[in-house]
């Protein structure tokens, strides 16, 4: 069953059913489909159609939801992109995708506008409010838009464009279907939740772990979805965050271990005996972190794995997760592992590898980049960059990377493109970024070993960098060096650098 | 130098370091722009124990007393006594 399906579904079987909590807000089933249709219909008015790509701006509220179900009904491919992106970062994604219209509120609604003026086709931005002058809100389009059923649509027309660093190289565009998608939400089906849970909201929606568990999950279970508003900086967002938690009787709450860490650690006590499922993704949760929030709350938290280009893969769901905490469990599903030698041979259980996957919610490929997509997607399976190991009972545990993303506070981040950004500042001959150990238990910062061209500035590097990059991107470190290490054939030695 | 020029000096040259910005208004949300994310707000403790003595329980660690420099001006002066 199709996303919009399944939405038409939860409005017919709970219509007054919550959907949506939102600070005072509470939108119901029927609520949110009618919305959705409404602003489908008026994004169809505005010229919006099949197969035209549509940028999201928006940081996690009522209005992502709607939009991103709106675009996706009436055909169009939703590019939920990260709002904290820098000018050129959102100019990378949307040239991209090629978009024909651009969403945004009031804090990214004048870079939105100077973005669309450099496209050779018109860009329509249209705002959550009338902010710089917008002649065009989304309120408007829903108030003057009828409702009506939105046709059905075809499981292999694209659903979604989503980044990602792959397992090499520069962020790629990842594309999914319908078809795709709809196979991702019966991987969440799989889970035990239902109608009657309650999921906490946390992870930016934006992102595939957010798109998946907080979007298309309950849409699969119709569940409500309490959403947690501006999460970030989550350091001084964990009190809200229990207070919602406490209040709203949570019972799954799908995470990264930077959330639980910072949740263990805060201080006083919140009633969390409501929650049942807590999911951890986005990178390895150190035992310090289940150990704290378990104890803490009681309730402990299993490891759940996927990756853009696949979606939801495997979760844990032993009876008893303390033996197994580290394992990501066994694929859900349809979904399959391989543990892969450097030739791409077999290994058995027990052996560390390149973990493979096969899942019909697996993207095809990568937009428009062939030599690629045959190496990453080689004989139908996405080599996912990352290493584990499967034990005798089919239970995954990701042991390490092949690839050298870095992991800053649930973000991935890839030093090539960082190292591009400081490569590319005149003071620096040569430059290569690592991840040295952050101030949290298993996360990263961002490190930048340079070897200076001329007289060298720290802050007029870092500005350069601020001025293009995300600012969780952005190195927290520079050390300067003479020269880079490198062995006899040239191949950088970093463990040299961290 | 009062609390908020010292707090906005101290953003400008160790959190935006090298930041073409070279002012920021005493009102401006930094949190929603994500002048401070949670990596920041550490930042601010320290320079806000080394400089001011002010030791930052757990419990202070809330977006009112960290959303603008008028904020934690406010919060300082608070927590000075």
């Amino acid at each position: 069953m199709l996303t919009m399906e399944r939405l038409y579904t939860q409005a017919a079987e709970r219509p007054e059913h919550t959907a949506l909590v939102y600070r005072d807000e509470r939108i119901a089933w029927a609520e949110l489909v009618e919305r959705v249709e409404r602003l489908a219909h008026g994004f169809a008015e505005r010229g919006i159609g099949a197969g035209d790509a549509v940028g999201l701006v928006l940081r996690d509220d009522p209005w992502f939801v709607t939009c991103f179900h709106a675009i996706t009904a009436l055909g169009g491919i939703v590019v939920p992109v990260n709002p904290a992106f820098k000018q050129t970062e959102l100019e990378f994604c949307f040239h991209s995708a090629d978009v024909r219209g651009i969403v945004s509120d009031e804090r990214t609604a004048g870079v939105c506008e100077r973005i669309a003026a450099g496209f050779e086709h018109p860009v329509e931005v249209i705002t959550t409010t009338a902010a710089h002058g917008q002649a065009l809100t989304l309120e408007e389009l829903i108030e003057r838009a009828p409702a009506g059923r939105l046709a059905p649509r075809d499981p292999d027309e694209v659903f979604v464009y989503q980044f990602s660093s792959g397992s090499t190289g520069r962020p790629k565009r990842v594309p999914r279907t319908h078809g795709q998608i709809a196979a991702e939400g019966v991987l969440y089906g799989e889970l035990a939740v239902t109608a009657a849970d309650r999921v906490f909201s946390a992870i930016p929606l934006f992102h595939t772990w957010g798109m998946g568990a907080c979007l298309l999950g309950p849409t699969v279970w119709g569940a409500t979805l309490v959403i947690l508003e501006d999460p970030n900086p989550f350091l001084l967002k964990r009190h809200r965050a229990l207070e919602l938690l406490e209040r709203e009787r949570c019972t799954v709450f799908p995470g990264v271990p930077f959330h639980y860490q910072l949740l263990a650690e805060a201080p006083g006590h919140a009633d969390l005996s409501s929650l049942r499922l807590c999911f951890s993704a986005g990178t390895a949760l150190a035992r310090e972190s289940f150990d704290a929030f378990g104890e803490k709350f009681g309730v402990l938290v299993r490891q759940l794995y996927g990756s853009t280009e696949t979606g939801f893969l495997a979760a844990n769901l032993d009876a008893d997760p303390v033996a197994s905490f580290a394992s990501v469990g066994r694929g859900i599903g349809a979904v399959s592992f391989a543990i892969v030698d450097d030739e791409g041979a077999p290994l058995p259980a027990g052996e560390a590898g390149e973990v493979t996957v096969s899942s019909p919610a697996m993207t095809d490929g990568y937009s428009d980049l062939p030599e690629v997509n045959a190496e990453a997607f080689a004989e139908g399976r996405f080599h996912t960059g990352d290493l584990g190991v499967l034990d005798g009972e089919g239970r995954l545990t990701i042991t390490g990377r092949k690839k050298l993303l870095i992991e800053v506070g649930g973000y991935k981040v890839d030093p090539i493109e960082v190292q591009d950004v400081v490569e590319a500042h005149p003071s620096v001959a040569e430059a290569i970024v690592v991840g040295v150990p952050g101030s949290t238990p298993g996360a990263e910062a961002v490190k930048a070993v340079v070897v200076p061209a001329e007289a060298f500035e720290e802050r007029a590097l870092i500005d350069f960098c601020r001025e293009r990059l995300a600012n969780y991107k952005v190195p927290q470190q520079v050390e300067l060096r003479e020269e880079i290490p490198k062995s006899p054939l040239g191949k950088i030695l970093r463990k040299y650098l961290v | 130098m009062d609390v908020a020029t010292d707090v906005e000096q101290f953003i400008l040259s160790e959190i935006m370091t090298g930041s073409a910005t070279e002012q920021i208004a005493p009102d401006e949300d930094l949190l929603a722009t994500g002048i401070v994310d949670s990596h920041g707000v550490m930042q601010l403790v320290a320079f806000l124990r080394e400089r001011y003595g002010v030791t930052v329980h757990d419990d202070d660690l809330t977006p009112e007393n960290f959303q603008t420099i008028a904020a934690i001006g406010a919060f300082v002066e608070r927590a000075k006594g």
